[in-house]
């Protein structure tokens, strides 16, 4: 490999990332001088990132986990996502971060990770490619621990109705769905994002009330797609050892919601979804598996 | 014997050796509907009120029993200590120690067979197990962001920090918290979980509908022949359960539209008729050895043989929130060496009917007993002319704590009024758990 090691000296704050990709976004647009549709060489990295504690307290109680001073798979990804968002916002990253939609993510967690470990983190963008939709590209962070990789996480994102070649078929229609056995109700209020954002630090407008989401031409504001990750995550992670889980985004959950919740277990392989009971659209579906 | 632990599979321990725990009696206040008659009447006053009632009727002013035992489900944090305070305004010597238990709505059947055991044991040579519960007189909390504030303000030594703390309040914080009857852990409703289990065994509303007239006619009849007379004393001018309807009808069952698992769409089945109501009550049963019930010459009606406590995962999909007893049931079985065909009487706590008709049907799937229970054969049915047979919670109403208390108190006098056999007591709890027990005639 041969990229290109940016180092920051924190994990830097979301909102001045959000900022700067507004001003980036900004001045494309005026200059229209876009570019081509090549990922940069490089990636992010900071050392010695420490987990808050108050802040692993609220988030446990915010998505209903045990509070424990080990780190929930979603909470480290809140925690080292930001190296990954200054990817995304640097002026050489050839998508708008901005109205980018968060299609899936893969997690390795391979070991229990204490709240007191220092954890390096470093990130990168990759495997562009083009989608019927869109160009998606996969986030990739790793948190490692005096040298031991303990945590990868790749996240999938779609910039919408940007193609840097042939503009590919639609898939054939997924299979209707069928809702499962339902096995759980969460009822999220207007604030859930706001809720999730005051824990996390994602800011990003979508989340956080009608009319911001309405400027980035969302209905209504949506639920972070890493919190129903991490109340899924609440019940169905394993309770010691490592695991590897998935998670993949379907209708967004306009918030104020009810979302139905299914869990079912077959072998050591534990899975879920989450949907709409009236109008039976499904808006995720992941599964998680004992390492 | 097979080598491997199997969910069915019972402790080797065994229960013979120990003395016997005899049910000597009990009493209740009638049950009423949440809101309704005892609008106003709180946990203590219901629990003293059918504790009066049983030291009437068995002549236990100022003794001091072994223990008493009760609890109730929805508690004020001012009553940390209801059953001893409970206990200081009968009759009962103050030297009478008591304390609370709490499982859910198995908590009466968890405080009467934990008193049973320790009678067993010799520990103690009298008891009175029992529990309470209002939904209408019900705590109410105030919000975690106000108590966040509140606790902050009382830790705060200076002014700024005092001002800090209250900075921190927002008015949506007056709302209050009140207590529901949702699961933690997955946010659904007790009869939304029921409901999915209900269609999952294919237990039809007709089916749950008669189920549900037969609690009231069965309760009604065994009012009509003076049953409750010695079971039962009135309370704020309430003689009988506020909930039974004795002129119910199928067809009247038949109109209600479904209150439960409306999600299901054509497979929601469950109404306001078949699920039992938010209701408040409370009851007592006296627990005694048998050289206790002699010295005071009290009746033996029953001895309190052993009992099993159930849980099942219900929060991953893995069993119906409310099936714990159909796992615990063949555990406490296989201890007693009993079949569940060796009973005469089955009191099936009917939480809704789709509990007790998802139970029944568990137990007479030959593939349910054998991939969950691990048995070799199904546990098989039950006849239906043994069950509930004087009526339950359906007809009679649900204090969550208190039905313990009337199904061990009902059962008993129900044996010993046949002079020989066995009964087997059911109980679903919140948390995926429940409590199962087995009577014998005296």
């Amino acid at each position: 490999m041969s990229r290109r090691d940016v180092r920051l000296d924190a994990v830097p704050a979301l909102p001045r990332l959000y900022a700067e990709a507004l001003a980036n976004q900004v001045r494309t647009k005026l200059t229209g001088s876009s570019g081509a549709l090549v990922l940069p060489e490089v990636e992010h990295s900071v050392d010695g990132v420490r987990a808050d504690v108050p802040r692993l307290e609220a988030y446990q109680q915010l998505v209903g986990d045990t509070v424990r001073p080990t780190l929930p798979s979603v909470f480290v990804h809140g925690t080292v996502f930001p190296v990954a968002m200054s990817v995304l916002a640097a002026r050489d990253f050839p998508l708008p971060l901005l109205g980018m939609v968060h299609l899936s993510n893969q997690v390795e967690h391979l070991r229990p990770i204490g709240v007191d470990e220092a954890l390096d983190v470093r990130a990168w963008a990759d495997k562009l490619r083009d989608h019927h939709a869109g160009t998606a590209v996969d986030v990739v962070c790793e948190a490692s621990v005096g040298g031991e990789v303990v945590w990868v996480g790749t996240s999938t994102y779609l910039a919408k109705g940007i193609w840097a070649g042939q503009r590919p078929e639609r898939r054939r229609d997924r299979p209707e769905f069928v809702a499962p056995v339902q096995t759980g109700a969460w009822r999220l209020g207007a604030g859930a994002g706001r809720e999730y954002a005051a824990v996390l630090g994602d800011y990003n407008p979508i989340h956080l009330g009608a009319l911001p989401a309405k400027a980035l031409g969302m209905k209504r504001q949506i639920a972070h797609g890493m919190f129903l990750a991490g109340k899924a995550l609440a019940q169905t992670a394993p309770r010691e050892g490592g695991y590897h889980w998935d998670i993949v985004f379907e209708a967004p959950v306009l918030l104020p919601a009810t979302v139905s919740f299914g869990v079912a277990t077959t072998d050591r392989l534990r899975s879920f979804e989450g949907w709409n009971a009236t109008s039976g659209r499904r808006h995720f579906h992941g599964a998680v598996r004992p390492l | 014997m097979a080598a491997q632990a199997s969910p069915a599979q019972a402790s080797t321990s065994g229960t013979t050796g120990l003395r016997p725990a005899v049910v000597i009696g009990g009493n209740r206040i009638p049950f009423a509907r949440s809101n309704g008659k005892y609008s106003t009447a709180s946990n203590q006053e219901m629990l003293t009120a059918a504790l009066d009632g049983l030291v009437a009727r068995f002549g236990l002013q100022g003794q001091r029993m072994g223990a008493v035992a009760a609890g109730a489900v929805l508690k004020h944090s001012k009553d940390f200590n209801l059953v001893r305070e409970s206990v200081l305004g009968t009759a009962l010597s103050p030297t009478t120690p008591a304390y609370d238990v709490q499982m859910a709505c198995a908590t009466g059947m968890e405080a009467i067979g934990s008193l049973a055991n320790k009678i067993r044991l010799g520990q103690i040579e009298s008891g009175i197990g029992g529990g309470v519960d209002t939904t209408s007189d019900a705590p109410i909390a105030v919000s975690e962001g106000l108590r966040a504030v509140l606790l902050e303000l009382s830790r705060a030594r200076t002014l700024q920090q005092r001002l800090g703390a209250l900075s921190k309040f927002r008015p949506k914080d007056l709302t209050p918290n009140a207590p529901g009857t949702g699961e933690p852990r997955t946010g659904m409703s007790m009869g939304d979980h029921q409901a999915v289990t209900t269609a999952a065994w294919g237990i039809t509303r007709q089916a749950q509908d008669e189920l549900a007239l037969a609690s009231h006619r069965n309760l009604a009849a065994a009012y009509d022949r003076h049953f409750f007379d010695d079971l039962i004393t009135p309370f704020r001018g309430v003689s009988k359960d506020t909930n039974l309807r004795a002129d119910s009808t199928l067809e009247k069952l038949g109109t209600l539209k479904p209150a439960f698992g409306r999600n299901l769409g054509e497979k929601a089945t469950m109404t306001a008729g078949n699920s039992t109501p938010l209701t408040d009550g409370a009851s007592a049963v006296l627990l005694g050895s048998e050289d206790y019930a002699r010295e005071h010459d009290l009746p033996m009606l029953a001895n309190f043989v052993d009992f099993e406590a159930g849980a099942v995962d219900f929060v991953n999909g893995e069993e119906g929130l409310l099936m714990a007893p159909a796992y615990a049931v063949p555990r406490l079985l296989a201890r007693n060496g009993l079949t569940l065909q060796d009973f005469d009487f089955y009191e099936i706590h009917e939480a809704f009917a789709g509990t007790v008709l998802s139970t029944l049907a568990a137990w007479e799937d030959p593939d349910f007993c054998r991939d969950k229970l691990g048995l070799e054969n199904a546990l098989g049915s039950i006849d239906r002319g043994r069950l509930n047979v004087n009526g339950s919670s359906l007809a009679a109403g649900h204090p969550f704590a208190a039905t313990g208390g009337r199904i061990v108190a009902t059962l008993a006098k129900m044996l010993h009024e046949k002079g020989s056999g066995r009964g087997l007591v059911s109980v679903c709890a919140a948390g995926g758990q429940g409590v199962v027990a087995i009577l014998e005639a005296r």
